[in-house]
C-alpha cells in the first residue's frame, strides 16, 4: 500500500521541481518591467485599471514582434490602492526582490511624489503614464542624470489649452475660475489665474468648493454676477458632476472647460449622459482621434467593458513602446543607459497618441506637451474628440504657458 | 432676490439632513446621557445598505445603478430594510460599546462609539469598497422652480421628512405617556425603575431609534450625495454641531439647529467661500457663551 502511494508522490515532486527550474530558466532570460499603480482604490482607479490594460497590449504586440534584445518582456503588475505607504512598498519590492528594469507608474501624483527618490537613487527608470503634477519631472532635473519620465498630461499644460480655448470662446472677455479647496484645485487656481495673466486678461470671479460639496449654487450666483460667459473647472470628477448639477438648478449653463479627471465614470453616473455633455475637457486622445487609438481601444474593451478613460491605456502603452525602443538602443536593461538612451533620442517610434522621435531630451522629461493636446466631452456615455469652429483655429501661439 | 431664495432653499436642503442626525444625538443624550460618535458612520452604513437592497431587487449585481432601478415602491421598501438593519445595529452597538462604560461614570463610552464607527467603516470598505456608488432619486433627477430658485424633488422629500419625524417626536416626548417615561429615565433612572419604568427597554430603544434615524437620513441623502464609505463623517460634525448650537436635548433645537447652519453655509457662500466655515463656528462658540445649552436646550442645574 504504502509504496505504491509513495512512488507516484515522489514523482510528481521531481516534475514539480523540474518545471520550477524550468521557468527560472526561462526567467532568467525575461526582461522584468513593473507595473506601480492604483487600480482599486481612490477615484482615480480606473485610469489605473485602463492602464494596466495598455501596459499589457504594448507587452503582448513587441514579444509578437520577437521582444527585446532576442529576449520576452514580462509585466510586473503591483496595486498601491492609490495609498503612498503602499505604493513605496510596491516600488522597494519591484526594484529590490523582482529586480525589474523599468517601471511604469503611478496614477495618483501624491504616490509618484512619495517614492521619486527610490528608482532616482537606484537608477531604475521610471516613465509616468498617467499622474500629472508638474513637480513629478522637475524633482531629479537638476541632477547628473534625471530618472524620472512622463508620457502624460502635465497639469500647467492643459491649463495652456483650456485658456486658449476659454479666451477665443468667451464673446465678452469675461472668464471665470472655481476650484475645489484641496491642494490640487488650489495649484489649479493659481496656474489657470497666471496663464490668463499671460494672456492680459484678468479672472472675472474666482470661487472654491470643499471636495464634498453637494451644492454650489452659491458660487455660481457669484460668478453669473460677474458677467463671465466662460467657466474653468479645477475640481475632481464627482465634485465636477455636482457642479452641473448646481448649474442645472439656477439655470446657468456658461461654457465650461476642465481638465482630464473629467474622463471618470463618476461624472456620468452623478451628473447623467445630459448633464455630462456640458463640460469640454482636456486630454490626449480620444477613441476617435484616430484609427490606431480606435483599435487599440477595441482591444482594451475587449478585455475591460466598463473602460470609460482610454487616454492612460494609450499613454501606458505608448510608455512601453517608448521604453523598449530606448531598451534596443541602449543594448543593454541597464537602467542608467536606458536612461540615457531616452534623454538623447530613440529612434522613430509610432505610439497611439502620437510618434516619437525625440520623445525626451536632458532638460525636459515630458514627451507630451500641450500641442499634443486636444479637447474631448462626454457624447453617448463615452468620451468623444470634440471639435467646433475654435478649436479649429487653436494655433501654438495661442497656447502660453 | 433669487439668489437669496436659491440659498435659502439650498439651506433647507442642507439642513435637513444636519437635523435628522441631529436628532438622533439628541435622543440618547436626553435618555442614556451618552452619545453616539459612530452616527456619521450609520448614516453611511444606511445609504450603503440602500444601495445593495436596491441593486439585490433591481437584479444588478456589480453594475451601478440607473433610474429606472429605484421606483417609490422599492425606494420604500429599501428604507424599511434599512430601518430594520440599523435598528440591529443599534442594538448591538449599545450591548458591546455602550452598556459596558454608561455606569463606570468615566468617558470610555466616546472611545467605543468612536471605536464602533470606525469598524463599520473599514467594514464597508471590505464590503463595497472605498467607491462611490450612485443611488438615483425615486422621484427624478428633474428641477423644480419656485420663484425662479432650482431645488431637486429629493431635496424637498429631505425637507419635508425631517420636518415631520421632528414633529412626530417632539408630541410623543412633550404629550404622550411614553415621552413622560422617557425624560423619568433620562432624569433619574433608578427612580424611574422603581415607578414600574422598563428602564433598559428605553435605553435600548433610545438607540434604536438613534441608529435608524442616522439610517434613515442615509437613504435620503445618497441620492443628493451619492454614497461611499467616507460619506459620513462631514456630515455628523455639521449635525454635531448643529444638535449643540439648537441644544443637544431638545428635538426642536436640534432641527432649527440644522436649519440655520445649512442656510448660513449657503448663504455665507453668496459672499465669500472661505466665510462658509469660520461663520459656522463663529456663531456656535457666540451661541455657547450666551446660552450654554444652546439656542432652545433648557439649562442644566447639577446637584453636587
Amino acid at each position: 500500500m504504502r509504496s505504491t502511494f509513495r512512488l507516484p508522490a515522489l514523482r510528481r515532486l521531481a516534475a514539480a521541481l523540474a518545471a520550477t527550474l524550468l521557468t527560472c530558466a526561462a526567467a532568467a532570460q525575461d526582461i522584468k518591467i513593473g507595473f506601480n499603480a492604483d487600480q482599486s482604490g481612490t477615484g482615480a482607479a480606473e485610469l489605473g485599471v485602463a492602464a494596466r490594460h495598455g501596459f499589457e497590449l504594448a507587452i503582448e504586440d513587441i514579444n509578437k514582434a520577437g521582444g527585446v534584445l532576442g529576449k520576452q518582456l514580462v509585466g510586473v503588475i503591483r496595486d498601491d490602492t492609490g495609498h503612498p505607504p503602499k505604493s513605496i512598498q510596491n516600488m522597494t519590492e519591484l526594484i529590490d526582490n523582482e529586480k525589474v528594469a523599468a517601471v511604469i507608474g503611478p496614477t495618483n501624483s501624491g504616490n509618484a511624489l512619495a517614492w521619486l527618490h527610490i528608482p532616482q537613487q537606484k537608477k531604475v527608470p521610471v516613465i509616468v503614464p498617467v499622474a500629472t503634477a508638474t513637480e513629478i519631472t522637475r524633482r531629479y532635473a537638476n541632477e547628473p542624470q534625471n530618472f524620472i519620465f512622463r508620457i502624460s498630461m502635465v497639469d500647467r499644460e492643459q491649463v495652456a489649452l483650456l485658456v486658449a480655448y476659454a479666451i477665443k470662446a468667451s464673446k465678452n472677455q469675461k472668464i471665470a475660475i472655481i476650484g475645489d479647496a484641496t491642494g490640487f484645485g488650489q495649484q489649479g487656481i493659481k496656474d489657470l489665474t497666471e496663464v490668463l495673466a499671460l494672456h492680459g486678461l484678468e479672472r472675472a470671479a474666482v470661487a472654491k468648493f470643499a471636495p464634498k460639496d453637494t451644492d454650489m449654487t452659491s458660487q455660481l450666483a457669484r460668478i453669473r454676477e460677474s458677467g463671465a460667459d466662460t467657466l474653468i473647472v479645477y475640481g475632481l470628477a464627482d465634485a465636477n458632476a455636482q457642479l452641473l448639477r448646481s448649474m442645472e438648478k439656477v439655470n446657468y449653463f456658461p461654457t465650461t472647460l476642465g481638465t482630464w479627471g473629467n474622463m471618470s465614470t463618476a461624472l456620468l453616473e452623478i451628473a447623467g449622459p445630459k448633464l455630462s455633455e456640458h463640460i469640454i475637457f482636456a486630454t490626449s486622445i480620444a477613441e476617435n482621434s484616430s484609427p490606431r487609438a480606435a483599435a487599440l481601444a477595441k482591444r482594451v474593451r475587449a478585455r475591460y467593458p466598463k473602460l470609460a478613460t482610454f487616454v492612460s491605456a494609450a499613454q501606458a502603452y505608448d510608455a512601453v513602446m517608448v521604453l523598449a525602443a530606448a531598451m534596443k538602443k541602449a543594448g543593454t536593461t541597464d537602467g542608467a543607459k536606458v536612461a540615457e538612451a531616452l534623454d538623447t533620442g530613440i529612434p522613430e517610434t509610432q505610439g497611439v497618441v502620437k510618434t516619437y522621435t525625440k520623445p525626451f531630451s536632458k532638460a525636459d522629461h515630458e514627451a507630451l506637451e500641450v500641442s499634443d493636446f486636444r479637447l474631448a466631452r462626454w457624447k453617448a456615455g463615452q468620451v468623444t474628440a470634440y471639435e467646433d469652429d475654435i478649436t479649429k483655429t487653436l494655433t501654438p501661439a495661442d497656447f502660453k504657458k | 432676490m433669487t439668489d437669496i431664495l436659491q440659498a435659502l432653499l439650498s439651506g433647507l436642503a442642507l439642513g435637513g439632513v444636519y437635523a435628522l442626525v441631529a436628532l438622533g444625538f439628541s435622543i440618547t443624550q436626553t435618555t442614556t446621557k451618552t452619545l453616539n460618535f459612530g452616527q456619521g458612520e450609520f448614516l453611511m452604513a444606511g445609504a450603503l445598505v440602500a444601495v445593495s437592497a436596491l441593486a439585490l431587487v433591481g437584479g444588478k449585481g456589480g453594475a451601478p445603478l440607473v433610474p429606472s432601478d429605484v421606483t417609490i415602491t422599492r425606494y420604500a421598501l429599501a428604507i424599511l430594510v434599512v430601518l430594520g438593519f440599523l435598528a440591529a445595529l443599534g442594538v448591538l452597538m449599545f450591548l458591546t460599546a455602550v452598556r459596558p462604560f454608561v455606569h463606570s461614570g468615566g468617558m470610555s463610552w466616546i472611545m467605543s462609539t468612536i471605536g464602533f464607527g470606525i469598524l463599520l467603516q473599514n467594514s464597508a470598505l471590505m464590503i463595497w469598497g472605498p467607491g462611490t456608488l450612485v443611488l438615483p432619486s425615486p422621484l427624478g433627477e428633474s428641477v423644480i422652480r419656485i420663484g425662479g430658485a432650482g431645488i431637486r424633488a429629493q431635496e424637498l422629500l429631505v425637507i419635508a421628512v425631517s420636518g415631520i419625524v421632528v414633529l412626530a417626536l417632539d408630541h410623543v416626548l412633550r404629550r404622550t405617556r411614553i415621552g413622560k417615561a422617557v425624560r423619568a429615565v433620562a432624569a433619574n433612572p433608578d427612580a424611574a425603575a422603581l415607578m414600574g419604568i422598563d428602564v433598559r427597554a428605553f435605553v435600548i430603544g433610545a438607540f434604536v431609534l438613534s441608529s435608524s434615524l442616522a439610517g434613515l437620513a442615509g437613504v435620503l441623502v445618497a441620492p443628493i450625495t451619492t454614497a461611499s464609505a467616507f460619506m459620513g463623517l462631514g456630515i455628523a460634525l455639521k449635525a454635531f454641531s448643529a444638535a449643540i448650537l439648537g441644544g443637544l436635548t431638545s428635538p426642536r433645537g436640534c432641527i432649527a439647529g440644522g436649519f440655520i447652519l445649512g442656510c448660513l453655509e449657503a448663504g455665507v457662500g453668496l459672499w465669500r467661500d472661505e466665510w462658509r466655515e469660520i461663520s459656522m463656528f463663529l456663531l456656535i462658540i457666540v451661541v455657547l457663551v450666551l446660552r450654554p445649552a444652546g439656542l432652545f436646550g433648557r439649562a442644566e442645574f447639577e446637584k453636587v
